[in-house]
C-alpha cells in the first residue's frame, strides 16, 4: 500500500489571513463570513479564543463576549495564495501531490527513504514538512498513513504543530476504529440506515462482512466500508503545477495613494520571491492585477531582463510602473503573478577567469532595469549601416569565460569618438573655400545641459561625404568635417545636404 | 607541516600544472583585493605608471579635459579586460559610447554591460549595483562637461569606493575634472593633450590622432594597497585616429 502524508492547516481562512498580515496574530481578531447581522465567526485568533469567542457565533454575540474584537472578512486572494504555497511546500518533497481542499494536501511518501532514512524516517519527513510549511507562513499539522482518511485524521489529531502523527502501515483500521461514524461523512440515507443497525463507530462498520454490506447497501456502502477498513477508494490524483506563481490580497478598504499600497505589495512580493526561491526559480515577468473601485480592473505586465528573486527590485519596478501610469481609481484588491524561469546555471572554471554568478547577475540586471528604465542597459551591438550614431542594445548574456586565462593582447590604442546623442545643431561660419571657420551652438534647448561646441576653427579637415539609403524614402547625405577648435577640443561636425543645417555628432577623445 | 607536504607534492607535478596550483596561503595572498588585475599589464602606458595595472578594490580616478584621449584610454582598458575573457561594465553618463568604434578598438561587446544613466545620481546608483554584481572591471564615464547632476557628494564617492573594496572590483571613474576627492585611491590625469595632423598647414589636412601625458599615482594616505603604491614618471599616451 502506498504511504501518504497529509498536510492540514487548521482554521485555514484565518491562517491565510495571518500569513498575509502576520501582525494580526497577537491581536483578538475574528474572520467572519456574511454581512451585517448574518455575519458569523469562522475562526478567531488565540487571544480571541481565550476570551471566549467561538466559531459559529454571530459577530454580535462575539462582540458581546469581547467588545474589542476586530473583524475581518474572508480574503479569497490570500486564501488562494496560501493554498498554492502549501502545495508548493508539498511539491518540494514529492512530485505526486493531491490538492484535496484549500489548506489540505496529500503527498506520496513512498520513495523518500533515501532522504529520510531509518525507522524514524516518516517522523523526520513529517517534521520537515511541518517546518517547511511554517517557513511558508502556514501552521500545518502532519499525519502519515496508508489511506487518505487515516492520514487526514492523523494530521487533524496531531498533538502539536511540529510533531507529526504516524499511523503504522496496516494499522489504519485500528486507528480509525474508535472514531464516531460521522467522521466518514456518509450520505444521509446511508448514515440513517447504519444508525438503525446500531453502528456507532467506524470500527463497528469495519467489523461487518464486506460482501454482506455490499449486497445490502450497494456500491456506496461498499466504498464506505472500504474506507472504514483503512482502504482508499481511489488512488492519489496528482495535480499539475500551475504555470505561474500568484500572491495577492483583497483589501479591507480601498487605497487611493501609492505608499500604503507599496507597503502591502512589498509583503506580497516578499512571499512570492520566497516561494520562487524555494523552487529554484526566478521571476522573469511580473503581472500585476488590480481590482479598482467600484467594479474596475487593471492588468499590467512588467518584463524583466533576467529572472530574479530580489523582492526589493520587484517593489521598485511596481513603484515605477504605478508612478508612471497610476490606476484610474482606488485599489480594492491586488494580485501579483510571477512567470517563473530557471536562472542560468554556471560552470566554474579552475583556470579561467571567474564567471559572474548567474543569480547575482540577474539581480543586477533587474536593478539596473528598475533604476534606469527599459532600453537603458544591456550589451551594445554594432548594427549595419553607415550612420555613426546607430547602435543596438541586446540583453546582457555574456558567453562563458575561456577555460584558461587568456593573455590580453595589446589594445590598438585607437582614438575614440565620443558620440553626442542627439546631435547638437550648430551655426557655422565658412571661409571662401567653403571650409568651417568658426562654430557655435545654434540653439540651446531649455534646461538641457549640452557640451559647449564653440570657438574658432584652428584646423579643419574634410569634407567626407556619407550617403545612405539613397534608394529609400528617407535618404541621408552628410558632408563630414573634423575640426580643431582653438582651446575647445576636436569635434566631428557635418552638414546635412537635404536641409543645409550643421550638426556636431561626436567629439574625438 | 601541511605546507612542506603540499610543496613536495607540487614539485612532482608536471611543470605547467604545478605553476598553476598554489597553496592555500598563496591563494589567499593572490586574491587580496588590492592586487592588480592581470590584464592591466596589457596597456604598456598604464603598466609603466602603475606596475601591474589598475589595482583591484580601489577607486581609480582618471581626469582629462576635452579631447585628451580619456575615452580612448577607457576603451583600451575595456578591450584589454574583455579580450582576456573578463566581463566589464561601463556606466556611461554622457551616453557617448560608439559601439562600432569600440569594437574596432578591440572591445568584445558581448562581454560589456552598457548602462546609460541620465544624471550623476543615477550613474552612482547604477555603478554601485554593477560593483555589487561582481563585475571585475567597472568604468564610470562621466562624459563631457557640464556633467548632469553636478559633482556628487563626498559621501557618495566614499560609499562607491567602499563597495569596490568589498567586491574587489577594478573601479575607474573617468571624469572631465577631479571630483572623487579622498575616495580615489589612485588618481590619474591626462595632461597637455594635443592633436596630431598630417599635411601642410596650407594644404589638405588629416587627423592622425592625439598625444597626451598620463600622470599620477597613489594618493598620499589613500588606502591603495599592494604593489600599486608608487607612482611612476609621466608616460606619453598616443592614440591613433585609425
Amino acid at each position: 500500500m502506498v504511504r501518504l502524508a497529509c498536510l492540514a492547516v487548521p482554521l485555514f481562512p484565518l491562517a491565510a489571513r495571518l500569513r498575509a498580515e502576520p501582525e494580526l496574530a497577537r491581536e483578538a481578531v475574528a474572520v467572519v463570513e456574511g454581512q451585517g447581522p448574518a455575519a458569523r465567526v469562522m475562526a478567531a485568533t488565540r487571544p480571541a479564543r481565550r476570551a471566549g469567542v467561538r466559531a459559529g457565533s454571530t459577530l454580535a454575540q462575539a462582540r458581546a463576549t469581547l467588545p474589542g474584537l476586530a473583524a475581518r472578512g474572508r480574503d479569497s486572494e490570500a486564501e488562494r495564495a496560501a493554498a498554492e504555497a502549501l502545495l508548493d511546500v508539498a511539491g518540494r518533497f514529492s512530485p505526486r501531490v493531491e490538492d484535496a481542499l484549500p489548506g489540505l494536501v496529500f503527498l506520496e511518501a513512498d520513495g523518500l527513504g533515501r532522504r529520510f532514512p531509518g525507522s524514524d524516517g516518516e517522523r523526520d519527513l513529517g517534521r520537515a514538512l511541518a517546518r517547511a510549511a511554517r517557513e511558508a507562513g502556514l501552521p500545518a499539522r502532519v499525519g502519515v498513513a496508508s489511506s487518505r482518511l487515516a492520514a487526514r485524521l492523523a494530521a487533524e489529531g496531531a498533538a502539536r504543530e511540529g510533531e507529526p502523527e504516524i499511523v503504522a502501515a496496516g494499522r489504519e483500521a485500528e486507528f480509525l476504529a474508535r472514531l464516531p461514524l460521522a467522521r466518514l461523512s456518509p450520505e444521509v440515507a446511508l448514515g440513517e440506515t447504519l444508525t438503525r443497525w446500531g453502528i456507532a463507530t467506524v470500527g463497528d462498520l469495519a467489523r461487518l462482512p464486506a460482501a454482506e454490506v455490499a449486497s445490502r447497501l450497494g456500491a456506496a456502502g461498499a466504498a464506505l466500508h472500504a474506507v472504514a477498513r483503512g482502504l482508499d477508494p481511489r488512488p492519489l490524483a496528482p495535480r499539475q503545477p500551475p504555470p505561474d506563481f500568484r500572491e495577492g490580497s483583497d483589501l479591507e478598504w480601498p487605497l487611493a495613494t501609492l505608499e500604503p499600497f507599496l507597503f502591502l505589495a512589498r509583503a506580497a512580493l516578499d512571499r512570492l520571491c520566497r516561494r520562487l526561491e524555494a523552487e529554484g526559480l526566478g521571476c522573469a515577468r511580473l503581472g500585476l492585477s488590480l481590482a479598482l473601485e467600484p467594479d474596475g480592473h487593471d492588468e499590467r505586465s512588467i518584463a524583466l531582463p533576467a529572472a530574479t528573486t530580489d523582492a526589493r527590485t520587484l517593489v521598485r519596478l511596481v513603484h515605477l510602473e504605478l508612478e508612471t501610469r497610476p490606476p484610474g481609481a482606488a485599489v480594492s484588491g491586488f494580485a501579483f503573478t510571477a512567470a517563473p524561469d530557471r536562472p542560468r546555471a554556471a560552470q566554474l572554471s579552475l583556470f579561467g577567469p571567474p564567471e559572474l554568478s548567474p543569480e547575482l547577475l540577474a539581480t543586477t540586471l533587474a536593478r539596473l532595469f528598475a533604476l534606469l528604465g527599459p532600453d537603458r542597459s544591456g550589451a551594445p551591438r554594432a548594427s549595419d549601416g553607415h550612420r555613426p550614431e546607430r547602435f543596438e542594445l541586446e540583453p546582457f548574456a555574456p558567453p562563458p569565460p575561456p577555460k584558461f586565462e587568456l593573455a590580453a593582447p595589446r589594445p590598438r590604442g585607437l582614438l575614440a569618438v565620443r558620440a553626442l546623442r542627439p546631435a547638437l545643431e550648430l551655426e557655422v561660419l565658412l571661409d571662401d573655400g567653403g571650409a568651417p571657420r568658426g562654430v557655435r551652438p545654434l540653439v540651446t534647448e531649455a534646461g538641457a545641459k549640452r557640451p559647449a561646441v564653440s570657438g574658432e576653427v584652428a584646423v579643419a579637415s574634410g569634407p567626407w561625404r556619407l550617403e545612405e539609403g539613397w534608394w529609400s524614402q528617407g535618404p541621408m547625405t552628410r558632408d563630414y568635417w573634423d575640426v580643431e577648435l582653438t582651446g575647445a577640443g576636436l569635434w566631428r561636425i557635418f552638414r546635412d545636404a537635404a536641409s543645409g543645417r550643421w550638426f556636431a555628432d561626436g567629439s574625438y577623445d | 607541516m601541511a605546507e612542506p607536504l603540499a610543496r613536495a607534492l607540487l614539485s612532482r607535478l608536471e611543470a605547467p600544472l604545478a605553476g598553476r596550483l598554489r597553496t592555500a596561503r598563496e591563494l589567499v595572498a593572490a586574491t587580496r583585493p588590492s592586487e592588480p588585475a592581470t590584464w592591466g599589464a596589457a596597456m604598456p602606458e598604464l603598466a609603466a605608471l602603475l606596475p601591474g595595472g589598475l589595482p583591484r578594490g580601489v577607486l581609480t580616478e582618471l581626469a582629462g579635459r576635452l579631447s585628451s584621449g580619456r575615452m580612448g584610454f577607457v576603451l583600451a582598458l575595456l578591450a584589454a579586460a574583455t579580450s582576456a575573457g573578463e566581463n566589464a561594465a561601463l556606466v556611461d553618463l554622457g551616453d557617448g559610447l560608439d559601439p562600432q568604434r569600440a569594437a574596432a578598438g578591440g572591445v568584445a561587446l558581448e562581454r560589456l554591460l552598457w548602462a546609460r544613466p541620465r544624471d550623476l545620481s543615477e550613474a552612482l546608483a547604477a555603478a554601485e549595483a554593477v560593483v555589487g554584481g561582481g563585475f571585475p572591471l567597472v568604468v564610470v564615464e562621466l562624459g563631457l562637461p557640464p556633467v548632469p547632476g553636478g559633482r556628487g557628494r563626498d559621501a557618495q564617492w566614499l560609499r562607491l569606493a567602499r563597495a569596490a573594496r568589498a567586491a574587489g572590483t577594478v573601479l575607474l571613474v573617468s571624469s572631465p575634472s577631479r571630483r572623487c576627492g579622498v575616495a580615489a585611491g589612485v588618481a590619474l590625469a591626462l595632461e597637455r593633450a594635443r592633436p596630431r595632423w598630417s599635411g601642410a598647414p596650407a594644404g589638405p589636412r588629416l587627423l592622425d590622432g592625439v598625444e597626451a601625458r598620463l600622470v599620477g599615482g597613489t594618493r598620499p594616505g589613500a588606502r591603495a594597497g599592494g604593489r600599486c603604491g608608487a607612482a611612476g614618471a609621466p608616460v606619453a599616451l598616443r592614440l591613433a585616429a585609425s
